[in-house]
């Protein structure tokens, strides 16, 4: 599993930095999805270095950690160089948005003064063919319907996230949304239990998804 | 025998099996309706009852609700509200069940919706909490257990619920199953999209009859060759016959008079529906015809002659 992240424009980074008065800048790189993604990792925080420099910040240092997004990994990478921390005026991360708020939250009672900025875009929870070449597959609905759905999610492969689909706008197997390039999600759903001899499960009416279970402040707390 | 129940014209004509005519309006981007209600005075001899639809391709028009409480008020003719779940959650969609009984409503038909981004304001948040199969589902509960979500209503609503069928599409199986599944939900009665193909529209209705819901057959007279080019080029899914086409285009060319020119389209359009109806009919295929095509009211006296003859 990957979080897919894309760069933001420079300029909008640069904004947001320059809107805080930033002058010393410490970047915090994710070498492992946003490095697959070519948005972070040794390169990414090489290349943001670079161009903070061009623009006249003073980069404090950069790191590269294997995981941003762990509260715990963070804190130790953190207090390694906490001397860098404290002549920060800003935090770059290059990672995804869970990046950005985990250095926030261990940083809380250490350094609270310091806003943590993100050079990216989160764009969704991927599946990879290939360098270059991710798709969301998976919104992480809580109600996981790939049992019954011949293992392929409605949620994410239909552009309604219908749970009772095709709609009226699929032709030939392909989507009104995007000019009918992509595949219905229904369909593939259709094609995927009849090739299973499981149509039954096709034609099942299904209930809407619960919103009161996924729709806000979710948490998995089990010690 | 179980009674049925009609709270409407419509419900009570289905119920009766009588062969039906309804019609369609679409109000625009106004608040004014004064053209939809002189269309809808032009039709009302002819129809037992007109869609009024809901924002169709995604792009906003005058909220459907209103519109058709204000067009049944305006002319006495009853209404088919479209209600599309693209733009309102389950919560909402249930307040505006019982705000459009309250309005007089008493026919909905049970719709998806145009995406979002197919439209004229593409940001919009696309809501589907429901999908047209649990909005059924969602309306027969209201009416008929005169709950929501197993709460009470006071005054409960009493609406017919109908939902749309498409019989061009393909893979035409999944689309049969998901009628199986609008037919569980409830649905009282099926309006299609607009058909030309004999032979896969029997087909079609055929698979469907299992069901035993009321099929209304949509169909789109076309008022003039640039109509009916248009509706060929831009529909996705739906095609002209290209013998339709070549016949609508000579007429274009070759006659120069406006009025005769509107005279050869209509018959030419009765002469094209006529046999394509009657054959369904023979086969015990349909409950009534679905008129779809907008501004072309003058259409109704040759379709209303079809439907008696």
């Amino acid at each position: 599993m990957v979080v897919i992240t894309t760069k933001k424009p420079e300029e909008e980074v640069f904004e947001a930095l320059n809107n805080y008065k930033v002058k010393n800048v410490l970047v915090v790189s994710c070498g492992v999805c946003a490095a697959l993604c070519q948005t972070g990792g040794t390169e990414g925080a090489e290349e943001w270095s670079e161009k903070l420099k061009e623009r006249g910040f003073n980069v404090i240092n950069t790191i590269v950690s294997d995981d941003v997004c762990d509260n715990r990994v963070m804190k130790k990478d953190l207090r390694k160089i906490d001397d860098d921390v404290k002549e920060a005026d800003a935090i770059l991360t290059l990672s995804c948005g869970l990046g950005v708020q985990s250095i926030i939250e261990v940083l809380t009672k250490t350094h609270p003064e310091i806003p943590v900025f993100t050079a990216n875009n989160t764009e969704f929870i991927g599946m990879t063919e290939r360098i270059g070449r991710f798709y969301m597959r998976c919104q992480g609905c809580g109600n996981c319907l790939l049992n019954e759905t011949g293992g392929i999610c409605p949620i994410t492969t239909c552009a309604k996230a219908l749970m009772n689909g095709p709609c009226g706008g699929m032709v030939d197997g392909k989507c009104e949304v995007g000019d009918y390039e992509k595949d219905c999600g229904w369909i593939l759903i259709y094609n995927r239990l009849k090739e299973l001899g499981r149509l039954d499960l096709f034609s099942k009416l299904r209930d809407p998804l619960d919103w009161s279970k996924i729709g806000h402040q979710r948490e998995v707390v089990w010690r | 025998m179980t009674e049925v129940k009609a709270y409407s014209k419509l419900g009570e004509a289905l119920a009766k099996g009588e062969f039906i005519l309804t019609g369609e309006l679409e109000p625009e981007k106004t608040t004014d309706l004064s053209h939809t209600i002189h269309e809808a005075k032009e039709m009302a001899p002819y129809v037992i009852a007109a869609n009024v639809t809901d924002s169709p391709l995604g792009i906003v028009t005058i909220n459907s609700m209103a519109a058709t409480h204000l067009i049944q008020k305006a002319t006495g003719l009853e209404c088919v509200w479209q209600m599309t779940v693209r733009d309102v959650n389950k919560l909402g969609i249930a307040g505006m069940i019982m705000g459009a009984h309250a309005l007089g409503i008493r026919n909905v038909l049970s719709l998806t919706g145009d995406h979002t981004a197919l439209g004229d304001m593409p940001e919009s948040k696309p809501v589907f909490d429901l999908d047209s199969a649990t909005l059924v589902k969602l309306v027969r509960e209201m009416v008929d257990k005169g709950t929501i979500n197993g709460n009470e209503i006071e005054a409960p609503p009493t609406l017919h619920v109908g939902a749309a069928a498409n019989p061009n599409a393909d893979p035409m199986g999944a689309e049969i199953l998901k009628i199986g599944r609008k037919a569980e939900a409830g649905c009282e009665f099926i309006q299609t999209q607009v058909v030309y193909d004999l032979d896969r529209t029997i087909e079609f209705l055929s698979e469907i009859k299992k069901y035993k819901v009321p099929v209304l057959l949509g169909i789109f007279p076309m008022k003039s060759y640039g109509m009916a080019k248009g509706f060929d080029t831009f529909v996705p899914g739906v095609s002209v016959p290209k013998d339709i086409l070549a016949k609508w285009k000579s007429v274009k060319k070759e006659v120069t008079d406006k009025k005769q020119q509107k005279e050869l389209y209509d018959q030419y359009n009765y002469e094209f529906f006529k046999p394509f109806i009657t054959e369904l009919r023979k086969k015990d295929l349909l409950a009534g015809i679905h008129c779809m095509a907008v501004h072309y009211p003058r259409i109704f006296p040759k379709l209303k002659d079809i439907i008696e003859n």
